[in-house]
């Protein structure tokens, strides 16, 4: 199947390196989801992690292993931490002073690195300086605390926003820190799932956040981080993802734009999927790219089998876990995303996942139940 | 989102600790309070903690001195990803009144070290931004182009620069010279697209021009993606049928027997777009246009079969009243 799928090639130079490629990821490919496996691995990354690299970012890392444990249907394997992640998460929330001074820091940082106290009510009232909250911090903490079951009474859901608020650039963009950062669509994405997650939209100015976004649609048809930037498969994640959440897919873009930016999508697909054109199919995109044909409807014009092959290629079967391309070393974020591509078109015994919040529907609905209590009481 | 790397290999030869440091001696570190049962713990070494119990005290006293701008140095080393030791950095070259152009030498050996992080390319962004000179960004990102050619960060830095600078004058050029290089460099065709849409922009005569370009690289390979889509992107706010030349184009490599998944997808956007304009002889465009469908779904992108069906299909009922299409 993968040899005549791929007879096209034979116009360009490249191709028979592209089929040698081909032939030896599926042929190396492990029939079978390493479930056990996985579950080990991600386990282990809850207790430690290789890398100095991630410590800003610990809480994202801490929720790739959660949420892909839930994905997994095994979250009672760390039934006996439940209680321990969610105060640990909840130790980096910034706690938003009586003064008012530090509302636009609000939020959640990535780990204790600047020296605040582990106990929320020591740590209230001792502003460090710079100690702000990072917007995928407080996204990624937000998820995580869902799918382990929390119920969000404890997160400062007004001092959230106001520091989400905060971020917010004149061209509609976001960046990650109040200190200062790139802003790009990554951070646009995490602000939208803010909003959404706390029901409240005063979070940003939504028509310069959809004006942002709709600039950055390239002329490929997909989006790029920025007006300009170069179509990729995770910007357009985030994009296409960010308008979903907005409820304004159908109305920010035309059809015929919707019909180039499947067409593009669906042309991602060589066994796995890329993320740009011309360039190797890596396990990541198998949700960015998977998710997004899944928000748009149309991942069922993809194939199935050889996308499956691919992301199971990419599997360890020494350590557990998945890395980007086959026989490579494994790592958390390429783990947790190989595992949401084979949910997305029906793994057996993996949970279905919720592919704009990018969390379990089994979370959504606990979410989607909160926000019901929410309302009600308003 | 964060890049997964494992560490490098400590650099530093002979790192003294802090205890045997005089100059440090009057600062009480600031353990990191984790808790009493942490999770997704880091394996720090050492000597990652202590210049982090040190570095939690300088922020603690805000302090901004020498020893406190040589200990972020220390600190970024040990994790160039951390967004707050630069930003504190920063803070401190400002205060201090740092030559900038020394930090710009020390951040372009960081960029080369760490290519692909997201906060060595934003400091560098905004060194450049206070010394208000690219002189060497043209140059540096292109040293870095050259080690990986579809390096995200260097290209978004590069277009920020010409932009915030208007650099426009050469940057065809370069793009060309790295077409020429790789004819399938994605990047190089987007930055193609940048330049002409801010500069002349894509008016008839540069449109004709452009599909010229695109249409000398798809000649030499037939199949690839980079020059189809910037082709079609050249026109996307024309219609195609206002360049019957592209059409043209399409049958002459069709006639030679290129059998491109991209060339029969143009020729099917062709036919689509006749379709829509209500141009004559609608039943043989449509015919012509699902036999395209079919022949991509069974032959020439069978990977993607579903889909071209799913097109044929949705041709059919929209523009085939009377047609009922093929099964």
């Amino acid at each position: 199947m993968a040899t005549k799928n791929h007879t096209h090639r034979d116009y360009d130079s490249k191709s028979s390196k592209y089929d040698d490629y081909i032939n030896f990821s599926t042929s190396m490919s492990r029939d079978e989801l390493l479930k056990k496996k996985h579950i080990t691995f991600l386990k282990r990354v809850l207790q430690v992690l290789p890398s100095q690299q991630l410590d800003t970012h610990r809480v994202s890392v801490a929720y790739f292993a959660i949420s892909g444990l839930d994905v997994l249907d095994a979250m009672k394997e760390i039934d006996d931490q439940r209680n321990n992640l969610i105060h640990w998460i909840y130790s980096l929330q910034v706690q938003p002073d009586p003064s008012g001074k530090n509302l636009s820091q609000c939020g959640f940082r990535g780990c204790s690195m600047l020296g605040h106290l582990y106990d929320s009510h020591k740590a209230k009232g001792q502003l460090i300086p710079y100690d702000s909250s990072n917007i995928a911090m407080t996204y990624t903490s937000l998820v995580s605390l869902l799918i382990l079951g929390d119920d969000l009474s404890q997160v400062h859901k007004k001092s959230v926003i106001a520091g989400i608020r905060s971020l917010q650039q004149s061209d509609g963009s976001f960046v990650s820190v109040l200190e200062g950062s790139e802003s790009d669509m990554r951070f646009v994405y995490c602000a939208c799932c803010v909003c959404y997650i706390l029901d409240d939209w005063t979070g940003m100015d939504v028509e310069k956040t959809v004006a942002y976004i709709t600039q950055s649609l390239s002329y490929e048809g997909a989006f790029g981080q920025k007006p300009f930037n170069e179509a990729h498969g995770g910007s357009t994640f985030c994009a296409v993802a960010s308008l979903v959440l907005l409820d304004r897919l159908n109305s920010a873009l035309t059809e015929n734009q919707l019909s180039r930016l499947k067409r593009w999508l669906l042309r991602r697909q060589e066994s796995g999927f890329t993320g740009r054109p011309n360039k190797p199919a890596d396990t990541c995109y198998s949700f960015w790219v998977g998710a997004t044909l899944q928000m748009l409807g149309v991942l069922v014009l993809s194939d199935v089998t050889l996308n499956r092959s691919f992301v199971l290629s990419t599997q360890s079967p020494v350590t557990g876990g998945f890395s980007k391309y086959p026989d490579h070393v494994p790592d958390p974020l390429h783990s947790y995303l190989g595992l949401c591509g084979l949910s997305l078109i029906g793994e057996p015994g993996l949970s279905p996942i919720f592919p704009a919040l990018n969390l379990s529907q089994r979370a959504y609905d606990h979410l989607s139940n909160l926000q019901r209590q929410w309302r009600e009481k308003h | 989102m964060s890049e997964c790397n494992v560490d490098d290999a400590a650099s530093n030869e002979a790192w003294v600790p802090f205890k045997d440091r005089p100059e440090w001696r009057d600062l009480k570190p600031i353990p990191q309070d984790d808790g009493p049962d942490p999770v997704v713990q880091i394996a720090y070494s050492e000597q990652f903690r202590e210049v982090y119990d040190y570095f939690r005290a300088i922020i603690a006293a805000d302090e901004k001195s020498e020893r406190a701008l040589s200990l972020t140095k220390e600190a970024a080393e040990l994790n160039p990803a951390n967004y707050s030791v630069w930003n504190y950095r920063r803070n401190i070259l400002q205060e201090l009144n740092k030559d900038l152009k020394e930090e710009l030498k020390y951040i372009s050996q960081v960029i080369e070290d760490n290519p692909k992080n997201y906060q060595v390319w934003h400091h560098r962004r905004v060194i450049v931004e206070w010394l208000e000179d690219v002189t060497d960004e043209l140059k540096f990102t292109e040293k870095i182009l050259k080690e990986d050619a579809k390096n995200y960060h260097a290209w978004q830095h590069r277009q920020w620069c010409i932009q915030q600078f208007s650099l426009w004058d050469q940057e065809l050029d370069y793009v060309d010279r790295l077409l020429k290089e790789d004819l399938r460099n994605n990047s190089a065709w987007n930055q193609r697209h940048f330049i002409i849409k801010n500069t002349t922009g894509y008016t008839d005569e540069i449109i004709k021009k452009e599909l010229k370009y695109s249409q000398d690289f798809i000649r030499k390979a037939p199949n690839n993606e980079s020059a189809w889509n910037y082709m079609k992107g050249v026109l996307q706010e024309r219609k195609l049928f206002d360049f019957p030349g592209v059409l043209e184009f399409c049958h002459e490599l069709y006639s030679k027997q290129i059998r491109s998944p991209f060339l029969i997808a143009c020729m099917i956007d062709c036919y689509e777009e006749m379709l829509e304009l209500g141009k004559p002889k609608k039943e043989e465009t449509l015919q012509k246009a699902t036999q395209l469908c079919n022949e991509l779904a069974e032959e020439h992108d069978t990977l993607r079969r579903e889909y071209w069906q799913y097109i044929a299909r949705s041709l059919a009922s929209k523009y085939g009243a009377d047609v009922s299409g093929d099964s």
